[in-house]
């Protein structure tokens, strides 16, 4: 077992008197590509946005890659190594594909403020490399021959590729992935299926998943947890949660379990 | 030094309170809209302003005619917030409408608009008021019985003093405990430290009470003008019959519905622009009234007369918790008093070096306190952002 | 006919011809608006449409160099107009960035150019004696340059001090703040002369010391020009605009184009997914803001400088909105799109509007009767109060009403795609 790159000890969430998140504890390890399932409402976004430090747990902690990150900013967080995609895209609109992903490349450019104003050769080698690095990861999700159009001019397939090319650039070291397949039709959850095990496997990032695609997930996922109603039901491999009859349930009610078997 | 101010304690709170129910009053046009559309209404104040001149017209109108100044009230309080409703709801029609169907997504746009809006009525009002009298400041008129003073028991004012006093008292203890709970890291406040505390606060207020009976209990001089009445007696009933149309009618219901989630809301049948529309209608007409009001305590109106007011119900709305009716009224209140305790003792403390001319900033200081430490407010509750 | 607009020569030629043709008629007629306004409408054209980069170069240094500076010696309020337009294309492009660029609606930028003017205004006249020993002020004419960068840096100072409570706002509610905080500190200007009196107070500071020009007099004596002290001013300052505006629109593409400026237009398109790619948030909103601040404080030294004298009244509520009106007639977002906007509110307020009123004055005074058989209307009866110069507010409301409703983008949109559009043509 290698060590863990993620771990997500007793972490609760409150909204009003809704408990969004209970006492979820996860421990991803690194290069896996790791599942989080569960009906909707089940929390499983709320968490994502714990981890990345969007919403302040109200207890519990989160160690990233051995550093304690509860409560942090979320920029800060992004900035050790943590990129995501958003369930609803989230791309800047107004920009070109390109600059999107230059965008995320901001915490890896070493220009000043006077390096800008003045144009120094530190701005020309600094924004050559992000470029180039953009292009390079546009090309990786080849969307190269896009660079220069408007993210909200895009189809939603390419959109959902550019999120990702743009987390990417952040260079991390964890993935989190909001339903990337949703809207998506069969051949195109696919190609998503082969660049995800890709990114994986050619970049060595951990992944982290939100899919209700059970067959995307069961096919690539090592690891799967299960969260209904704010609390982790089950983890384990893709078998056993196949075969749990707790999972069942979450999804059909209680006692559907037997009706199934 | 310490005798004038608690001499001056209770009529400079009757003053602020009296205030108070104009900020309340227009406060709650900021909340309604902002609850059913998310969108700071610039253009409020102006609606405010637009109400005090049709009222002050029509005072000027009528006066010959009618010669019963409480007939002539009740004309311009109808005038006034008829006039205020018509402009709010062409506003909304022909400024906020159209860009709501357009579904903008740049979330400056409709705030520039309210802006704009507000600008233009300005000048709007300038310009009507020009060509009819070739001068747009207009006066209320004053009538005896609207001046007439009367004198309010001494034992008022001194239970006055003695509540602030525990209250003022109960927060610094407070306050203090709060210190003492930081430093020491302890969560939660304990039931018997809470008593413990006012009880604290009681005997304090007791002690001073004894040490100044002289002037706690001396002759207070507490006067209240005949105008004022009217204006606390009107904004009652105004905020009282609001609060029973917002929770006890079919329009206030779907009005909660609608602010809650537009969408929910058609889907049961609700047409939103319906129930805006309305929203626009009630903030109209009660800030038309605030302004009628505002006319008859302070005389002066111009097209210019809405910002200050606007932005210091503004003030009162986000310190209730904006969205919140009831918080709106409170707000407003304890905007009142605590504007005209800072601008009285301002200038008593600094010897004159900080004069009156500072209590337009104290308004904004709480602003901006309230919104960086309790966004939201005294009674709203917390909102978490959509994500 | 369509295709004769869009071939280049042609159009080129059409451009050359319209400068030269506009730019002799004000020469010989400095008076003219309708004039002023071709001209300046040649420059915008020679600017706008697909000419070669040469001809926009002839044509812009021709008109800015040349047509208006000898049209302002014999009509000395051209050099006005053109300060003024200048002063407030650079406040514009300050404020471009804070609005259109990081999208933060700033309602009280005026209090920067206070702050700028302040600085300058207090050390560059006798009014500094109040407060401070030695008894040296007024500092020497050449030191304003030294305050320009000290009004910049204290403007910024102001924008982070500023900010740094009201950018943790939401977006409406920093709209509402920052009024208020611009409200403070025009209040502060006119109460700040008790208990020390450091502005004035609601008298104002005058007289201001200028930067020394005998150089520039002495450069214009060599190629056989002769001007009074009098004149060179205008002149000097209208040159001085020039190159601040160059410098500061320098500065705004540098800064679009780098990572601050992708980074303000992430926060403003989304502010969770900029955070989440790793922007920190107040850090990069106190830059847009500080930035915007700055320009605006070198705006305001220059200003004072210019004015002689500032008081508290120069700094109200309606300047903020007048410059907020130019970007968004604009174009949020949009460098060229600021500066019009900027130079066509300048015109309308300080020009167009004063003209109307004059000429109904004109003919309410004599008693014009407009005869259209069955209507007849005496101009003599005409409201004092009918004087569209006063009547700003309304034009600028309806300006940003209109915007918003039909044409949210501005006049000229921002581009930040204009490789693409030329690819796919």
């Amino acid at each position: 077992m290698s060590e863990a790159i993620l771990e997500v000890n007793e972490v609760t969430k409150t909204f009003g008197g809704l408990v969004a998140v209970n006492a979820v504890t996860m421990h991803i390890e690194k290069r896996r590509i790791f599942a989080v399932i569960g009906p909707n409402g089940a929390g499983k976004t709320t968490f994502f946005n714990l981890v990345t430090g969007i919403y302040k747990p109200d207890r519990g902690s989160i160690v990233f890659d051995g550093v304690d990150i509860t409560g942090r900013d979320p920029a800060v967080i992004a900035g050790m190594g943590m990129a995501r995609t958003f369930q609803n895209i989230r791309l800047f609109g107004s920009m070109s594909a390109l600059e999107n992903v230059m965008v995320a490349r901001h915490v890896h450019t070493r220009t000043s403020y006077a390096d800008a104003l003045l144009h120094t050769p530190r701005y020309h080698r600094e924004e050559r490399k992000a470029r180039d690095r953009a292009m390079e990861l546009l090309a990786y999700m080849q969307l190269d021959h896009r660079a220069q159009e408007l993210a909200k001019n895009l189809p939603y397939g390419e959109q959902r590729r550019l999120e990702i090319a743009r987390a990417l650039a952040l260079e991390p070291k964890l993935l989190l992935l909001d339903e990337p397949a949703a809207g998506m039709n069969p051949q195109e959850t696919e190609d998503l299926q082969r660049r995800i095990v890709g990114i994986r496997d050619d970049l060595g990032i951990t992944i982290v998943l939100i899919e209700h695609d059970m067959k995307l997930v069961m096919s690539i996922s090592e690891r799967i947890a299960v969260l209904d109603y704010g609390k982790k039901i089950l983890e384990g491999t893709p078998e056993e949660v196949q075969n749990d009859p707790r999972v069942i349930e979450a999804y059909l009610g209680p006692g559907a379990a037997e009706g199934v078997q | 030094m310490l005798e004038v101010l608690i001499q001056l304690l209770p009529s400079v709170l009757l003053e602020g309170l009296i205030l108070g129910f104009v900020y309340a009053m227009i406060a709650l046009g900021y909340t309604m809209v902002y609850g059913v559309l998310e969108l700071i209404n610039f253009a409020h104040s102006e609606i405010f302003m637009s109400g005090a001149v049709a009222g002050a017209e029509t005072f000027i109108l009528l006066k010959g005619a009618i010669a019963n100044p409480f007939i002539l009230l009740a004309l311009a309080i109808l005038i006034g917030g008829t006039v205020a409703a018509i402009v709010a709801i062409l506003v909304e029609r022909l400024a906020y409408r159209p860009l709501r169907k357009r579904g903008t997504t740049n979330r400056l746009v409709p705030l520039i608009t309210a802006i704009g809006a507000s600008f233009f009525l300005q000048d709007l009002v300038r310009l009507i008021e020009g060509l009819w009298h070739n001068a747009f400041y207009r006066r209320y008129p004053s009538f005896e019985v609207f001046e007439a003073t009367y004198t309010l028991p001494n034992l008022l004012g001194s239970l006055i003093i003695l509540l602030t006093l525990w209250l003022v008292f109960w927060v610094v203890a407070y306050f203090f405990y709060w210190i003492y709970r930081t430093v020491t890291r302890t969560q939660g406040i304990s039931r018997k430290a809470s008593r413990g505390l006012w009880i604290a606060a009681l005997v304090l207020t007791l002690l001073s009470a004894v040490i100044y009976r002289t002037t706690i209990f001396g002759d207070l001089g507490l006067t209240i003008q005949m105008k004022s009445i009217l204006v606390v007696v009107i904004s009652f009933a105004m905020l009282y019959g609001l609060n029973w149309l917002v929770h006890r009618t079919k329009l206030g219901i779907a009005i909660r519905a609608v602010a809650q989630d537009a969408q929910t809301a058609s889907l049961m049948g609700i047409d939103p622009d319906v129930i805006i529309t309305y929203t626009f209608l009630i903030g109209g007409f009660l800030g038309g009234v605030a302004g009628v009001l505002f006319g008859l305590l302070y005389t002066l109106v111009h097209p210019y007369v809405g910002f200050i007011p606007g932005i210091k119900a503004f003030t009162a709305a986000v310190l209730g918790g904006i969205g919140n009716i009831t918080g709106a009224a409170i707000g407003g209140l304890v905007l009142g008093m605590l504007e005209m305790l800072g601008g009285t003792y301002l200038t008593f403390l600094t010897n004159g070096a900080m004069g009156t001319e500072y209590k337009d900033i104290l308004a904004f200081a709480i602003l901006i306190f309230i919104l960086l430490f309790r966004p939201q407010g005294i009674m709203g509750e917390q909102v978490g952002e959509k994500v | 006919m369509k295709k004769l607009f869009q071939n280049s020569a042609f159009l080129s030629l059409l451009i050359a011809a319209s400068a030269v043709i506009f730019g002799y008629w004000l020469l010989e007629n400095p008076r003219s608006t309708l004039a002023f306004l071709l001209t300046l409408g040649a420059l915008l054209a020679a600017f706008m449409l697909d000419i070669p980069k040469w001809l926009k170069v002839l044509v812009g240094g021709a008109i800015l160099l040349l047509v208006i500076p000898w049209a302002g010696f014999k009509n000395s309020f051209l050099f006005e107009l053109g300060v003024q337009t200048g002063i407030y294309a650079a406040m514009a492009l300050g404020l471009n960035v804070v609005v259109g660029l990081a999208g933060l609606l700033d309602l009280g930028y005026a209090a920067f150019f206070a702050v700028g003017a302040y600085t300058w205004a207090i050390f560059g006249s006798k009014q500094a004696n109040q407060f401070m020993p030695w008894h040296i002020f007024p500092l020497p004419g050449a030191y304003f340059y030294l305050f320009m960068l000290v009004a910049v840096v204290m403007a910024a100072l102001t924008g982070v001090i500023i900010g740094s409570p009201a950018l943790r706002l939401r977006g409406d509610y920093l709209a509402i703040v920052t009024l208020g905080l611009g409200e403070m500190v025009r209040v502060l200007a006119n109460n700040l002369d008790h208990p020390i009196n450091i502005t004035n107070g609601p008298q104002g500071i005058t007289p201001i010391q200028r930067p020394p020009i005998d150089w520039f007099i002495a450069l214009f004596d060599k190629f056989g020009i002769h001007m009074s002290r009098a004149e060179a001013y205008p002149l000097f300052f209208y040159f001085l605009v020039l190159v601040i505006i160059g410098i500061v629109t320098l500065v705004n593409i540098r800064l679009d184009r780098s990572r601050f400026g992708r980074a303000w237009i992430a926060i403003r398109e989304d502010e969770v997914a900029a955070r989440a790619m790793g922007i920190p948030l107040l850090p990069t909103k106190l830059l847009a803001f500080a930035t915007g601040a700055s320009f605006s404080g070198a705006m305001g030294a220059l200003f004072a400088a210019k004015q002689l004298y500032v008081s508290p009244e120069s700094f109200t509520l309606i300047q903020s909105i007048m410059i907020l009106v130019m970007v968004i007639l604009g174009g949020m977002g949009s460098i060229p799109g600021a500066i019009l906007g900027a130079a066509t509110v300048t015109i309308l307020n300080v020009d167009l509007l004063k003209t109307a009123s004059d000429y109904l004055n004109d003919l309410r005074n004599a008693g014009f009767v407009l005869d259209l058989g069955i209507f007849k209307y005496n101009f003599a009866n005409l409201p004092n109060q009918l004087e569209p110069a006063k009547y700003e507010r309304m034009v600028f409301g309806l300006i940003m009403i209109l915007m918003m409703i039909y044409r949210p983008e501005g006049i000229i949109p921002e581009r930040r795609h204009v490789a693409e559009m030329k690819e796919k043509e």
